[in-house]
C-alpha cells in the first residue's frame, strides 16, 4: 500500500506537471482539491481519470464519481487497491 | 501612440526594454530558469503550455511601466499573434488519443491560441477585451492598426504580443505596451520592426 | 453616436442548407442539424454531431469554398477597398502537424484576389469579435468594406478533446433545458458583409461592441457571469442604449450545465433576463468559431422577418435565474437585439444590432 502510495505521488506530480513539488511534500491525507490543498482544479479532476485508466485500468465513466476518488491519496489508493 | 515599454523571451535568455536580464541560452529548460530568476510564486505557471509561459515572464517584467491611475481593470486591451496558432500543444494533443490512447483534457485546454491571454487575465485580474489574431509573420503595421482601434474605443493602453512556440522548436514571444500620445503612428511601426529584429540577432 | 455602419449580404452553408431560405425554413419547422453519427467519437463511440453530411473529405476547405461560392455573387460590383475577416478556432486541422491556418488566406485569394485578409482565432468568441474588429476597421477610415467569414469543421481532433472533458451530450443539444446534459459539436460557415456604403438589400445598423474576459479560469464558466456582465454593459454604453431597448437576446448557450447557468446569471445581473432570449445551438450545434456569424445572420433574419424562433430542445427552466427562453414562434416588431458569445479562455463578446428607422 504505501508503495502504491509513493508511486501515486510521483505520477500526480508528472501527469498533472505539478513539477515545484516533491512527493514528500504530498501528506497522505492532505486534500488535493480546493485552496487549502494542493489547489487542484476541475480540469486535474479529469487528467486523474486519464491517469488512473492510463496506469491502473481503471474507467470511470461519470466524473461526479471522481468527488469521493480523489479527496486524498489515501481515497486513491484504497480505490485503486479495491478496484484494480 | 507611443511604446511605453517592451519585453522579449525566447529559449537563450530574456529581455526588458533592450536589457538582457536571464541568461538561459545554457540552460537545459531555459523557461523554467527564467521563471525561477523571476523570483515570482506562480505555481500554475508549471501547468501552462510554452506560449502561456513565455508570456507570464514577460509580461511580469513590464508591470512597473503599465500606467498609474488608469482602470487596468477595464480598460487595457490584449492584442496577440502569431503564425502558427496553438501548433505545439495540438500535436501534443493528437499525440495523447493516437499514441497514448488517452485524450489528455489538460493539453486539449491548451489547443486554443488565446488561453495565453486569459492566463494573462486570471493572473492579473484584467476583465478587459481580448483578440488574438493568426498572422504569416509579424507585421507591426497591424499591430498598430489594432491597438489604435482598441484605444479609440475608449481603451486606456494595449498589452501586444507576437509570440510563437513551433513544434520545430522555434519560440519567442515580444511583448510590447502602448498607449495613446501625441506622436505619428508610422514612428511605432518602424521601431517595432527594428526592436525585434534586435531582439532576434542579439 | 459614430457614422453608420450596415451589416447584409448573409450567406452560410450548415448542415440545414446552403441558401438563406433553407436556414428560414428549418428554423421555422423546428429542424435540427443534428444526428448521431456511428463511431463519431473517440475509441468509435457514437456521439451526437451537426455534419454536413453532402461533405466527406477535406472538410474545412470544402466548407469554405462552398460558402464562398454561394456568396460570390452577392460581392460582385463593391467599390471601394474590402478586406476580408475569418473567424475559426481551428482552421484546418488536416495540416498538422504544421500551421493549421496556412491554407485559409489562398484559399480566400481565389475568391477576392490580392485582398487583406485578416485570421482571427479566439476560441467562441471568434465570430463577435471578428464582427466588431470589422466594425472598428471601417470607423478608422481603413477599408470600406469587411467581409466577415465565421468557419470551423467537425474533426476528430476537437470531439475527443470535448469528450475528455465530459462536456459532450450523449442525445442532443438542449441549452438552458433543465435536463441539458452537454453541447453537440456542430459545423458550417457563415458569411457578413459589414459596410459603410448602404447596401440595396436588407441591412441592420451595427451599433457597438466589445469582448471581455472573466479573468476566473481558462475552461470553466464564470460562476459569476462577471465577464460576460462586463462586456454586456461596455456594449450598451458603447452603444448608447439598456436593456430596456433590447427586444431579443441571441445567446451562446452551448447547453452544458455550467456555461447555460452562467449566462442566465449574467443575463439576470443586466436586467435581460424578461427579454424573449434563444440559443440556436439546438438547430445548429456548437459551431466554435462560426457561431458568432452563423446566429448573427439568423438573428438578423429574425429582424428582417419580424419572427422570434424558438430554443429548440428547451422544455423546462434549468437556470437559478429563470429566462424568458423563445419556446414557440412568434411574431414581434424586432428593432434592437443583442448577440452575446462566450467562450474558452474567460473569453466573452457582444453587439447590438439594430433596424434603420
Amino acid at each position: 500500500m504505501s508503495d502504491l502510495k509513493e508511486n501515486l505521488k510521483a505520477q500526480i506530480i508528472e501527469q498533472l506537471n505539478l513539477e515545484d513539488l516533491t512527493p514528500a511534500d504530498i501528506q497522505d491525507d492532505a486534500p488535493l482539491f480546493g485552496d487549502d490543498g494542493l489547489g487542484l482544479d476541475s480540469i486535474d479532476a479529469l487528467e486523474f481519470i486519464v491517469l488512473l485508466d492510463s496506469n491502473y485500468g481503471i474507467k470511470i465513466a461519470d466524473p461526479n464519481e471522481g468527488k469521493e476518488i480523489f479527496q486524498s491519496v489515501n481515497t486513491l489508493a484504497a480505490y485503486i487497491s479495491k478496484n484494480q | 501612440m507611443k511604446i511605453l515599454a517592451h519585453s522579449y523571451v525566447c529559449p537563450k535568455g530574456t529581455y526588458l526594454n533592450g536589457n538582457r536580464l536571464f541568461d538561459t541560452s545554457e540552460e537545459e529548460n531555459p523557461l523554467k530558469s527564467a521563471y525561477q530568476q523571476l523570483g515570482v510564486e506562480y505555481p500554475k505557471f508549471y501547468k501552462m503550455d510554452v506560449l502561456s509561459k513565455m508570456a507570464f515572464i514577460g509580461t511580469e517584467l513590464l508591470l512597473p511601466f503599465f500606467p498609474k491611475g488608469a482602470d487596468l481593470e477595464n480598460d487595457l486591451q490584449l492584442i496577440f499573434a502569431n503564425s502558427s496558432a496553438s501548433q505545439n500543444t495540438d500535436n501534443l494533443f493528437v499525440e495523447s488519443y493516437e499514441q497514448i490512447k488517452n485524450p489528455s483534457p489538460s493539453l486539449f485546454v491548451y489547443t486554443l491560441p488565446n488561453i495565453v491571454t486569459g492566463e494573462l487575465c486570471i493572473r492579473h485580474k484584467w476583465y478587459g477585451e481580448n483578440c488574438f489574431f493568426v498572422e504569416d509573420a509579424f507585421n507591426p503595421a497591424h499591430f498598430s492598426d489594432w491597438a489604435q482601434m482598441g484605444l479609440n474605443k475608449g481603451n486606456n493602453s494595449c498589452l501586444c504580443a507576437w509570440v510563437e512556440a513551433k513544434t520545430n522548436g522555434e519560440q519567442e514571444c515580444f511583448l510590447f505596451l502602448l498607449t495613446n500620445s501625441e506622436r505619428d503612428e508610422h514612428s511605432i511601426e518602424l521601431e517595432l520592426s527594428t526592436l525585434i529584429k534586435q531582439y532576434r540577432n542579439e | 453616436m459614430h457614422k453608420p455602419v450596415y451589416i447584409s449580404h448573409l450567406s452560410l452553408v450548415t448542415p440545414l442548407g446552403n441558401t438563406v431560405e433553407q436556414h428560414f425554413d428549418g428554423f421555422k419547422n423546428g429542424i435540427s442539424g443534428i444526428k448521431i453519427i456511428e463511431k463519431g467519437g473517440f475509441q468509435d463511440t457514437n456521439i451526437p454531431l451537426a455534419k454536413r453530411t453532402e461533405i466527406t473529405s477535406n472538410r474545412y476547405d470544402t466548407l469554405l469554398r462552398e460558402a464562398l461560392e454561394k456568396a460570390q455573387l452577392k460581392f460582385t460590383g463593391l467599390s471601394g477597398k474590402t478586406a476580408v475577416i475569418v473567424s475559426s478556432t481551428k482552421g484546418n486541422i488536416d495540416l498538422l502537424p504544421g500551421d493549421t491556418f496556412a491554407g485559409t488566406q489562398p484559399i480566400i485569394h481565389e475568391f477576392f484576389p490580392k485582398t487583406d485578409t485578416f485570421i482571427i482565432s479566439n476560441a467562441c468568441v471568434s465570430g463577435v469579435i471578428a464582427i466588431n474588429t470589422a466594425a472598428d476597421y471601417l470607423l478608422a477610415g481603413k477599408y470600406d468594406h469587411v467581409v466577415v467569414i465565421g468557419i470551423d469543421a467537425v474533426s476528430e481532433f476537437v470531439s475527443y478533446g470535448f469528450q475528455s472533458l465530459f462536456a459532450l451530450s450523449n442525445e442532443t443539444c438542449k441549452p438552458f433545458d433543465k435536463s441539458r446534459n452537454g453541447t453537440v459539436l456542430g459545423e458550417g460557415c457563415g458569411i457578413v458583409l459589414v459596410t459603410i456604403e448602404k447596401p440595396s438589400d436588407f441591412a441592420v445598423l451595427y451599433k457597438g461592441g466589445s469582448s471581455s474576459n472573466d479573468a476566473n479560469h481558462i475552461s470553466g464558466p464564470s460562476r459569476t457571469g462577471e465577464g460576460l456582465v462586463r462586456s454586456i454593459e461596455k456594449t450598451f454604453k458603447r452603444s448608447g442604449l439598456t436593456a430596456s431597448k433590447i427586444d431579443f437576446v441571441s445567446a451562446h448557450g452551448t447547453a452544458t450545465v455550467f456555461n447555460d447557468e452562467m449566462e442566465s446569471i449574467a443575463f439576470g445581473r443586466t436586467n435581460l433576463d424578461h427579454v424573449p432570449l434563444n440559443s440556436m445551438k439546438g438547430y445548429f450545434g456548437h459551431t466554435l468559431g462560426a457561431a458568432g456569424v452563423l446566429e448573427t445572420i439568423m438573428s438578423i433574419v429574425s429582424m428582417e422577418k419580424n419572427i422570434l424562433f424558438p430554443n429548440l430542445g428547451f422544455k423546462e427552466t434549468g437556470t437559478s435565474v429563470p429566462l424568458n427562453i423563445i419556446q414557440r414562434i412568434e411574431s414581434k416588431e424586432l428593432t434592437t437585439v443583442l448577440k452575446t458569445a462566450s467562450g474558452f479562455g474567460g473569453g466573452n463578446a457582444s453587439l447590438i444590432l439594430q433596424k434603420q428607422s
